[in-house]
């Protein structure tokens, strides 16, 4: 390339506006949060403390609770949700289908659904009394009801349950996105040459997929981390913090309890520790050699 | 192509739009902001209030903003403790169980009314919370006071009567219950296990709290707290009540004639009179007693709040002059809250207004105001401190580890540490 | 022409209709509860009801301002979305585009603003902004502003992030085709990656669109008079009634929830519509 130079300059003109902004709106607060983490104190009266705050997270049994459930929910959800939307979005990219349009509206909606009604519908649809417990019944599942929103283990499956209901569909969408960039030539030609409708799947469309596979699941990873409106919504991290979170335990020591802004920023950073090393791992899982 | 029309058609339209907001006029210094959270009720106060603060000072611009309770709540909290101070209200409604954490961390954020009102003019125990130091630091509101609520059809039904229903203790209440699933087939009450409300409320029965009057942690040397949970686990043995899950189930279950009582704060009235096909059915008795605490009584408190003036705001004086003129002291106010959103006063002169006298149809023309207004005056009041919710999301995990059969003295030892380490500032 | 045998079709058949049947369920329920009384609705009416048209006027005669509210969740969302499609998917080009010094790290640096809970960063944030009121150039930006609720929006690393990752299905080929033919490299972004890359774009514009038009913790911070607030705090705020409404609650939120549903209509063509036929040729 002659202008080699120019190439070199030009990229960074693309990057530079997104850089200034989240340098500016992210990192510095992130900077600030820190600070804050090694200080206690009330209200606007707070003081240095060094590392107070993380030796408290190590005796303190509800965050326990919330670093545990978090992590269930990841290790269980993200899984099973990846892979219902890839295989709900390889059966809608398929051209002969038909009521393809209904299809993934219909499937799409439950993350345009108000949060407010889907709660209040989660809860009468999961009471003791309600839907959910009387078709199980019918159909000789169950013998007797489950306290779905009042035991801990059932609570615990109620949320599992509820965010892939609102998040599949969403993460449908990015690989109906990503599955345009497949040619269907490519297709084509496999379908000549004898290949089943999984093998198309597990050898074509997963490696092309590959990367929005990848940013999907870090995605996921970072939401369910960060998880905070269906335990608040739907059980409030009932019976007995059984289902709490780490983003609803620090909106709790920011708002709910009196707010402890040092200990609340301490917590924070666990969670980012966490997601940088996740993130990290299914980097080096998921990128391929270019 | 088309995508790009609308796309473009969008673009222009909402920076029309933008361009079209206008911008705010800044004001002199009449004008006061007042923030509280339900349309149906604190906000329609405020809008009265206004309207006759207005008559007198018509210079005087008031704003009446809804906003989440919750969020009321972060938004204080980001503000004050940034001591940032636009757009904060001057006037804003706190809930009693919040403000003593308010008072302790911004201590110099609030105006103090003991110069225009005393303390001595309102219920005993809503001052409890708003008293530091002998300065009062807020205009209490609306009355919490507990009571119980019960269909007397069922009860009758059951064989019992409205007298069965006078001095209730709880073993009575449980005793009735029982009879009431076993004739009727409903459940006496909902319970939500997330939620033990029931236990404060017997809590404050017999003059106590998860904190005592210092505001250290007191839970494992705390009788009436190991009474108040003896009395719920006898309720929760009994088999009489109907688990519920939120406050739409929770309302649903009395508006659907799925339990024979409520026992609650006295502000659930007008969400029990929203079924009309029970109207007439209903009657409202005392907050039942527990038989085992010499100290509790046939009263008790849940929810309730306060009117607080932002000092650094800007029109502390106005603000100041607004709440102590009307919530404080204006007796026709309150008889004409109690009409229009059906307000149990604190303020102890509006005991003798007309609208408290008037039988509600809806109760079988139980004098219910009257009633309220009694219990009010006989809540035992106690010191909140700062961390009630805190504490409470802990000792529901110590409630139902004892209702699952854990024994009590050690289930509360270990907790009661819990409780200290979660204080912590 | 296909290899799926009639059992396997009518398995895709009955298995999709059940998840939109599970899927449409709470959705139409909430426009059930729009049309009934609140008392009703508590009691779990599944009905469709006639008090839509009282529960619609109850919701405008509030004073909270449902109209304003909508206006300004649209005013906001719409320039959040346009500007975000433009200013971060330049920066996910970028990254998959050039090969540069430092690219990957500062990428990574990029990655790393996603794992922050925002409720950590809130009140930093703020008293940033409470700075910026004073400097004249940013007053557009300032607290109480559609400006600084939209400011914040724009460069997210979740976008760069996606953008980057799908320009790796991007044939680099078209850019050096492109620059062979004297093509700028800011006109190959606009003319040639833009254009090819249609379904990425639509799914970005959904999806910012929504989370913009869902956003709660920072405009409720930011955004401070009454007149100034978004729907999901209006709603929060009907919510919160000691006696909730349900019935207009639900009319509220049956209305908040047309223009994301709108906005994955109009795009969803795009989900189909494939390459243009510059790739395939």
């Amino acid at each position: 390339m002659r202008d080699k130079k120019k190439v070199n300059i030009k990229p960074w003109l693309f990057i530079v506006p997104s850089l200034v902004l989240i340098t500016l709106f992210v990192f510095y607060p992130m900077i600030q949060a820190f600070i804050t983490s090694l200080q206690t104190g009330m209200g606007n009266n707070l003081k240095f403390s060094g590392a107070a705050n993380y030796k408290r997270l190590l005796t303190d049994s509800t965050f326990r609770k919330a670093l545990f459930n978090t992590v269930l929910y990841l290790i269980v959800q993200v899984p099973i949700m990846i892979l219902l939307a890839l295989a709900i979005s390889s059966m809608l990219n398929d051209k002969r289908l038909k009521c393809k349009g209904f299809f993934r509206t219909a499937i799409f909606l439950p993350c345009v659904t108000s949060l407010v009604a889907y709660s209040i519908i989660f809860k009468s649809l999961f009471a003791t009394d309600g839907f959910v417990n009387a078709m199980l019944m019918n159909l000789h599942i169950i013998d007797a009801p489950i306290a779905w929103i009042t035991t801990t283990g059932f609570a615990r499956a109620l949320i599992i349950i509820a965010i892939t209901w609102r998040w599949t569909g969403y993460n449908m969408i990015f690989y109906l996105a990503g599955l345009q960039g497949i040619d269907d030539s490519v297709y084509e030609a496999a379908a000549i040459d004898g290949a089943t409708g999984f093998q198309k799947f597990r050898y074509m469309t997963l490696p092309l997929l590959k990367p929005i596979i990848l940013f999907t699941t870090i995605n996921s990873t970072i939401g369910t981390l960060q998880l905070f409106d269906e335990p608040m919504n739907i059980t409030s991290g009932g019976p007995a913090n059984a289902t709490i979170t780490i983003s609803q335990y620090i909106y709790n020591l920011l708002f709910k309890y009196q707010p402890n802004f040092g200990y609340a920023a301490a917590v924070s950073y666990v969670i980012v520790v966490l997601i940088v090393i996740l993130s990290f791992i299914q980097m080096k899982v998921g990128d391929d050699k270019e | 192509m088309k995508a790009k029309k609308v796309i473009a058609a969008a673009l222009t339209a909402s920076m029309v739009l933008a361009g079209a907001v206008p911008a705010m006029a800044e004001d002199g210094g009449s004008k006061i902001t007042i923030w509280a959270w339900d349309e149906n009720f604190n906000i329609k106060a405020a809008n009265e209030a206004k309207e006759i603060y207005q008559k007198a000072h018509p210079d005087v611009e008031v704003e009446v903003v809804t906003m989440a309770q919750d969020d009321i709540v972060a938004k204080l909290n980001t503000s004050l403790s940034s001591q940032s101070y636009d757009g904060l209200p001057d006037v804003v409604l706190i809930e009693d169980y919040k403000i003593q954490g308010y008072l302790t961390s911004y201590p110099d954020e609030f105006e103090e009314f003991t110069d225009v009102l005393k303390a001595e003019d309102f219920a005993e125990y809503k001052t409890g919370v708003n008293v530091v130091d002998g300065k009062l630091y807020g205009v209490p509101f609306d009355s919490g006071v507990a009571a119980t609520f019960y269909r007397k059809d069922m009860i009758e039904e059951a064989g019992y009567t409205e007298e069965d229903m006078q001095n209730l203790t709880w073993d009575k209440y449980i005793e009735i219950g029982q009879a009431v699933k076993e004739k009727c087939g409903v459940d006496m009450c909902t319970l939500d296990p997330s939620d033990i409300g029931q236990i404060r409320m017997m809590m404050q029965s017999a003059g106590v709290w998860y904190t005592d009057a210092d505001g250290n942690v007191s839970i494992s040397n705390n009788q009436g707290l190991k009474d108040a949970i003896t009395t719920y686990k006898k309720l929760v043995d009994a088999g009489i009540t109907k688990q519920v899950a939120d406050w739409d189930q929770f309302v649903g279950a009395f508006n659907k004639g799925e339990v024979a009582s409520v026992v609650t704060g006295c502000w659930i009235a007008s969400s029990v009179k929203a079924a009309e096909d029970q109207n007439g059915k209903w009657g409202v008795a005392a907050f039942p007693k527990m038989s085992e605490n010499e100290a509790s009584v046939n009263a008790s408190s849940i929810g309730g709040a306060a009117w607080y003036v932002l000092k650094n705001v800007g029109n502390a004086e106005t603000a100041k002059d607004f709440v102590a003129t009307t919530f404080g002291q204006d007796v026709d106010l309150m008889n004409q809250l109690a009409e229009d959103i059906a307000l149990v006063s604190t303020l102890n002169a509006a005991a003798d207004v007309p609208n408290y006298s008037k039988g509600s149809d809806f109760f079988g023309g139980q004098e219910i105001f009257n009633d309220f207004t009694q219990w009010t005056s006989e809540v035992p009041s106690v010191n909140y401190g700062m961390h009630t919710y805190a504490l409470e999301d802990i000792m529901t995990e110590a409630v139902q580890a004892i209702v699952g059969g854990a024994d009590m003295d050690q289930t509360l030892e270990e907790y009661q540490a819990q409780a200290e380490a979660a204080v912590m500032q | 022409m296909s290899k799926k045998s009639k059992v396997l079709r009518t398995l895709e058949y009955v298995i999709l209709s059940i998840l939109s049947i599970v899927s449409i369920f709470p959705f139409f329920w909430m426009i059930i509860a729009a049309t009934n009384k609140s008392v009703d609705v508590s009691k779990g009416t599944l009905l469709p009801g006639t008090y839509f048209m009282e529960n619609l006027r109850t919701l405008l005669d509030s004073d909270l301002n449902y109209l304003g509210a909508f206006k300004n969740s649209l005013v906001i969302a719409v320039l959040t979305t346009a500007i975000a499609m433009v200013v971060s998917s330049a920066a996910g080009y970028a990254f998959q585009i050039y090969k540069s010094k430092g690219r990957d790290v500062v990428f990574n640096f990029i990655l790393l603003s996603m794992m922050v809970p925002f409720a950590a960063l809130m009140v930093p944030l703020f008293r940033l902004f409470t700075k910026f009121r004073n400097i004249p150039v940013l007053k557009f930006v300032a607290l109480d502003t559609p400006g600084s609720v939209i400011i914040i929006a724009v460069a997210t690393a979740f976008l760069i992030f996606f953008f980057r990752q799908n320009t790796k299905t991007f044939p680099k080929e078209l850019v050096e085709a492109a620059r062979i033919d004297g093509l700028g490299e800011f006109g190959i972004f606009t003319r040639i990656f833009m254009p090819t890359m249609k379904s990425t774009y639509a799914a970005a514009v959904v999806v910012t669109f929504m989370s913009s038009w869902n956003n709660y913790l920072w405009p409720l911070i930011a955004l401070q008079s009454g007149g100034k607030r978004t729907l999901p705090l209006i709603i929060s705020a009907m919510g919160s009634s000691y006696t909730p409404d349900y019935g207009m609650m639900m009319t509220a939120v049956v209305i908040a929830t047309i223009p994301t549903a709108l906005i994955f209509f109009l795009m969803q063509k795009q989900f189909v519509a494939g390459m243009t036929g510059s790739v395939k040729g």
